[in-house]
């Protein structure tokens, strides 16, 4: 809703790049996850300049408000960065799996498939439980196993800079893509 | 043509998404960040002030049965004592609702407890005892309100000269300091925070410093020049940028906010403790903010003295508690330019905070306003309370005296709720 009110209506401007500051919340520790293809990838792994928006779910997700969610904001970024080739130079989308049980890489080729991206976005999944620890750890992001396999989450996305350190966190109520970019140029100004 | 019909389905799960949060609420006062418990709450925690010589004399986390169905119902089903007394006061969960953060205002001490291992037996996980240093002066940790991933802590006063001056202070879930934002000039003082993210607004509203609020109510009030030292503002922010953009004057210390919850609803309610009027803070076509006086809160001759409000989900309800004269008052704010009281109860000899449920159904209240400011004698009534509301009248469900279960001063509740987290633990909050 917050999306769409947020677009439809103009309720508000995001603040313009570099007039504000994004402190860091977090460090994140580099890890090596797996990509669709199967190969071990880096994780966040950016390069200088780059910063990420990260998102955690899963694929059997059916809370509307959680995975479905964070994947619509993704999909615009990727849509409107597939459209700027010079910020998306500076930008990497990744889906995370909290689901490595379920969420093969096979199945995230699927999820690639369907989202069709158009920019940097990249489809990972962590290679075992400890594994999975350790991402979910360094982010904070909580995460339930329920009976049937469903997992109980606040859906969040996270900000990361070349530094590995949060610098936002994006959560129901405010998935809003004018601020993720306004977020992305005050952390990597676009260059003139 | 497969891909075709995933994408039609994918684009129909993000529209159900999107469309879900409009038919939603909140529950009543939390952070929009938050999950809410909407159904019967089982468990009531009450942060609760220690009184020397009562029991440990120690201040407290305590936690009622409120489930009928559940054993230890309108009962004290568990409590943690906080060695010392902080003054306190105020807290709330983290936005995954796994901790639950509490303030002291004398100490500054800040006391974070898992509430999602074991819902009815919290357990104290990490104290911050560093919050004045780390946030460069700010005194009185008062709100506590719940952003993604981070707490905001609205400070009351400050460490240079007890005043209110102050500013509000950012910490991670992990219990890391992040930022500390003051005040802005004309609006020094602080005190509750509330944020609309669909607005992206944030308004802040003003009490006092430590020098008034840690001294005895009846000397306070009849010192004339320490009474000009109370917040008159209410102060409209960029949340995303954390920038102020207006000061609004509403006179005699605003406290408590609570936004509508309506995504259609661009308005905030609001009380002023020291002229006892109910204001309404509108969004203006223009997106800036003004603030109304709506009503009078009692009689302001005889200064009731409103402390807390509480907004039912549908935003057709709202309770008002006064301090002084102990009555809640209802007021129906369907037309929010209009309100009109359609109830008023007397609940005890003094009366401080309201929590209602998510469907309005039940009510809770606490009797402590500030150890000093607590009434004296016969009059110093202890108790958390729970009634029915049926949209008329208050019946009295259960009541817990503080006093005689040697607790102390009850104040801030918020509600747990058994399996909320199947019984799991959170890896980022050590002890």
């Amino acid at each position: 809703m917050t999306l769409a009110l947020a677009l439809l209506l103009a309720l508000f401007e995001a603040p313009k790049p570099g007039t504000y500051e994004l402190p860091p919340i977090a460090q994140v520790q580099e890890r090596e996850l797996v990509d669709a293809s199967g190969a071990h990838v880096p994780f966040p792994g950016l390069a200088p300049g780059q910063v990420a928006v990260v998102a955690f779910i899963y694929r059997g997700c059916h809370e509307a408000q959680g995975c479905p969610a964070s994947l619509a904001l993704l999909r615009e970024l990727d849509r409107r960065l597939a459209a700027d080739p010079a910020r998306a130079a500076r930008v990497r989308l990744a889906c995370v799996s909290f689901d490595p049980e379920r969420d093969t890489p096979a199945r995230m080729a699927e999820l690639h498939d369907l989202m069709a991206p158009r920019s940097d976005w990249r489809f990972l999944v962590p290679d075992g439980a400890a594994s999975l620890a350790q991402v979910l750890r360094d982010f904070g992001q909580d995460v339930v196993d329920l009976e049937g396999g469903a997992k109980r989450h606040v859906m969040k996305v996270y900000l990361v800079d070349a530094d590995h350190r949060v610098r936002n966190i994006y959560a129901s109520g405010f998935l809003d893509a004018n601020l993720v970019f306004a977020d992305i140029d005050t952390l990597s100004p676009p260059v003139k | 043509m497969t891909r075709t019909r995933d994408a039609l389905r994918f684009v129909a799960v993000c529209c159900i998404a999107i469309l879900a949060h409009a038919a939603r609420a909140d529950e009543t006062c939390l952070s929009p960040f938050m999950p809410k418990i909407t159904g019967q709450e089982d468990y009531v925690y009450v942060y609760t002030l220690g009184i020397e010589g009562l029991g440990d004399g120690n201040d407290k986390l305590v936690t009622l049965g409120a489930n009928p169905k559940r054993p230890g119902y309108g009962k004290v089903v568990s409590q943690v004592s906080m060695p010392g007394r902080h003054e306190a006061h105020h807290g709330d969960f983290t936005d995954d609702r796994r901790f639950l953060w509490l303030g002291g205002l004398d100490t500054s001490e800040i006391f974070v407890f898992d509430v999602a291992t074991n819902p009815g037996k919290p357990r104290l996980a990490k104290r911050i005892s560093n919050f004045v240093a780390k946030s460069g002066g700010v005194v009185g940790p008062h709100t506590f309100y719940a952003l993604p991933g981070r707490m905001l802590i609205t400070g009351l006063s400050n460490a240079k000269d007890g005043g209110g001056k102050t500013g509000m202070v950012e910490y991670s879930n992990a219990g890391e300091f992040i930022r500390t934002i003051w005040m802005p000039e004309g609006a020094e003082y602080g005190y509750d925070a509330r944020v609309n993210p669909d607005l992206n607004r944030m308004l802040t509203s003003s009490f006092t410093g430590k020098k008034n609020y840690m001294r005895p109510l009846g000397e306070l009030m009849g010192d004339a020049e320490a009474m000009k030292h109370f917040g008159n503002t209410v102060v409209v922010w960029d949340f995303h940028a954390r920038k102020p953009l207006q000061v609004l004057q509403v006179p005699g210390a605003p406290l408590e906010i609570r936004f509508a919850l309506d995504a259609r609803h661009y308005y905030a309610f609001t009380s002023s403790a020291l002229t006892a009027r109910l204001w309404g803070i509108f969004r203006k076509d223009d997106g800036t903010f003004e603030a109304l006086d709506l009503a009078p809160i009692g009689d302001p001759a005889k200064p009731p003295l409103p402390v807390d409000i509480s907004l039912s989900s549908d935003d057709k309800t709202l309770f008002v508690d006064s301090f002084v004269d102990c009555t809640v008052r209802v007021f129906d704010v369907s037309e929010p330019r209009k309100p009109v009281v359609i109830h008023e109860q007397k609940i005890g000899a003094q009366l401080n905070m309201v929590s209602q449920s998510w469907d309005g159904k039940r009510v809770y209240f606490s009797s402590s306003l500030l150890s000093n400011w607590d009434k004296g004698g016969a009059d110093d009534e202890q108790f958390v309370k729970a009634f029915s509301w049926d949209g008329k009248t208050l019946e009295p469900l259960f009541a817990v005296d503080f006093k005689a279960e040697k607790l102390g001063r009850p104040h801030i509740m918020r509600f747990g709720q058994e399996g909320f987290w199947a019984g799991t633990s959170s890896p980022n909050v050590g002890e």
